[in-house]
């Protein structure tokens, strides 16, 4: 598995964005899906942004997944991230809404009505 | 009767003969006395002579002898200077004063040596009280770290926790240096985790280029693996100091014979002859470590390398230059404190910088390993790439990490997965949609009516749609 070691980790998290903790979009939530858009990485990519791609290689990974897997915060990653996405090296998709339950009463309206015009 | 006369002129002959004998004597003893007088006065006046310059003498190693001696333990280059009158050098009295200075110097380094070790055990216990604290301050960053996720607060985050590691790093060499443990057990690590750890501890790690041409999977074991931390973030700090601020320090992991070698380059000046001195004398572990060696402020770096290399048999050499100008100090890590981590199991850390060795790296097969969102058929491709799901021991099937493959001799299966939209594309796609429809509409419901809304077609479509172009000019009109 890739759960390990526990302990102290050696590389503090800063070290994956060179200090920065401010995405360059803001729109990278926890749950929004990321994908590698398939375009060869550039050399000279920071390692941290190459291990996320890595991590996108196999499918999409929400920034919450990614984050895991990579062992770093989620701030980190969605530093990470909106860098690979300004570069367009992956793709971001707003998280996926929940689905919800209509609500019964509506339901109920709605027929109520439909069996009114069918009758006029 | 007439012995008499003869008597008194016998008498008186012997007198005179014994008052002659006697005045001789007495002549002969006088003179024998002046002589004996200027004897003393001049065994006198050597006398005088000799003690003064007795006295002069030892004023003369009280003055001047004795301090040099003293000063000449700390400070090598001063000279002692020999009697200050030449005519004792080699006398008794030249042996026993010279014998004077070495048990003085004797017991002075004795007691400097029992001084600095109470200061050590003073700064021991000391620096261990603040290292305990900085690491649980650590573990609290690291939680909020963890935890929250807006922007602001983590940068705050973030350059506390820069400078709780630098703070650390400091506490933990002055430890080192008073001959402390290096106050941290450590699991079996990638060495390259070691020397990207070491770099997060300094201010100017932006300025360190890691290229690690080492084997996937090169680790040190435990208890190596902060030694090599500290080591390396001991040498970073000194190529930074000694480089200007827009250059580079260039660091390289490789493979050597009998085990791995950290090289450490920097751009600058280079360190000075006695700089370098010092450096290879502390470095080299051999003399023991006197904090009144280290100056003021004291430069413990290498002091601190010279502990380490000695207690864990690692190997430093910064005597050469660098061909970029300033030093090498290379860290030499023999195979014994050399182990293996399957790099699949146990990536090294992400911000890491990967090998450059071999083909692994490159040429990852896009295998999905956790895959949500792509429709292939994932046994397949898992053939492909080489790693199936492999069963647990518990029989349930394991994920496991995308695995570095390589490229397999036949070209693997075309990719057969449909280009991937991007969410501005797809939203302009449904616009068009939308927006089509309901000009179609408008259009059947009253042909000549004025329609209220005048649909935006999205300029990517409006290539594709000439038709609903057309209509949509249609109905404007």
């Amino acid at each position: 598995m890739t759960g390990r070691r526990g302990g102290r980790p050696l590389v503090p998290a800063y070290l994956s964005t060179g200090g920065v903790a401010r995405p360059s979009r803001p729109q990278l939530e926890r749950l929004t899906v990321l994908s590698g858009s398939g375009e060869l990485a550039p050399a000279g990519l920071p390692a941290a942004q190459l291990a996320l791609l890595d991590a996108l290689r196999g499918g999409s990974l929400t920034v919450m997944e990614a984050a895991a897997l990579l062992e770093l915060p989620v701030s980190a990653v969605r530093v990470l991230a909106a860098g690979l996405v300004d570069r367009s090296l992956v793709l971001a998709r707003a998280p996926i809404p929940p689905a919800e339950r209509f609500d019964p009463d509506l339901l109920k309206r709605v027929a109520d009505g439909l069996r009114a015009l069918k009758h006029n | 009767m007439t012995e008499l006369p003869d008597l008194v002129v016998g008498a008186l002959g012997a007198g005179t003969l014994s008052a002659l004998v006697l005045g001789a004597g007495l002549l002969r003893s006088r003179r024998q006395r002046a002589l004996q007088r200027e004897e003393i006065a001049a065994l006198r006046d050597r006398l005088d002579g000799v003690q003064a310059a007795l006295a002069a003498e030892v004023e003369h190693l009280a003055a001047q002898r004795v301090p040099a001696a003293a000063r000449q333990l700390t400070h090598a280059r001063v000279a002692v200077p020999g009697p200050a009158q030449p005519q004792f050098i080699g006398s008794p009295l030249g042996i026993a004063l010279e014998n004077v200075l070495n048990s003085l110097r004797s017991e002075l380094s004795a007691q400097r040596t029992r001084i600095d070790a109470a200061a050590q055990a003073g700064m021991r216990g000391a620096t261990r009280e603040i290292q305990a604290a900085l690491y649980r301050l650590q573990d609290a960053l690291r939680t909020l770290q963890q935890r929250y996720d807006d922007p602001e607060l983590t940068q705050t985050l973030f350059a506390l926790d820069h400078e709780n590691e630098q703070s650390l790093r400091r506490a933990q060499v002055a430890a080192v240096v008073c001959g402390a443990w290096v106050g941290l057990a450590r699991e079996e690590s990638h060495l390259v985790e070691a020397v990207t750890g070491g770099q997060a501890r300094l201010a100017g790690y932006h300025r360190v280029r890691v290229h690690n041409h080492l084997e996937a999977g090169t680790a040190l074991v435990s208890h190596a693996v902060e030694p090599v931390a500290i080591i390396v973030a001991e040498l970073l700090d000194n190529a930074l100091r000694h480089s200007a601020p827009d250059t580079d320090v260039v660091v390289n992991l490789e493979h050597v014979h009998h085990g791995a070698c950290v090289t450490v380059d920097d751009a600058g000046l280079g360190m000075t002859q006695d700089e370098r001195d010092h450096a290879r004398r502390m470095v080299a572990g051999s003399d023991p470590i006197l904090l009144t060696d280290l100056g003021d402020p004291p430069r413990m770096g290498f002091a601190a390398i010279g502990r380490l290399t000695r207690q864990f048999d690692l190997g430093v050499d910064v005597s050469s230059p660098s061909p970029y100008g300033g030093v090498r100090a290379v860290l030499r890590i023999d195979s014994h404190l050399l182990s293996r981590i399957d790099p699949e199991q146990q990536p090294p850390a992400a911000s890491a910088p990967r090998s450059t060795r071999g083909a692994s790296a490159p040429t990852r097969s896009p295998a999905p390993t956790h895959s949500y969102g792509s429709e292939r058929d994932e046994r397949a491709v898992a053939d492909v790439a080489g790693h199936q799901a492999v069963p647990d021991a518990g029989g349930l099937p394991r994920r496991r990490r995308r695995t570095p493959v390589t490229a397999p001799a036949a070209p693997a299966v075309p990719e057969a997965r449909l280009p991937e939209r991007r969410p501005e594309e797809a939203a302009a796609a449904l616009g068009a949609l939308q927006s089509g429809t309901a000009a179609a509409r408008a259009a059947s419901e009253g042909a000549g009516a004025a329609v209220g809304e005048t649909a935006v077609v999205p300029e990517a479509v409006a290539a594709h749609d000439i038709d609903q172009n057309d209509y949509e000019g249609g109905a404007a009109r």
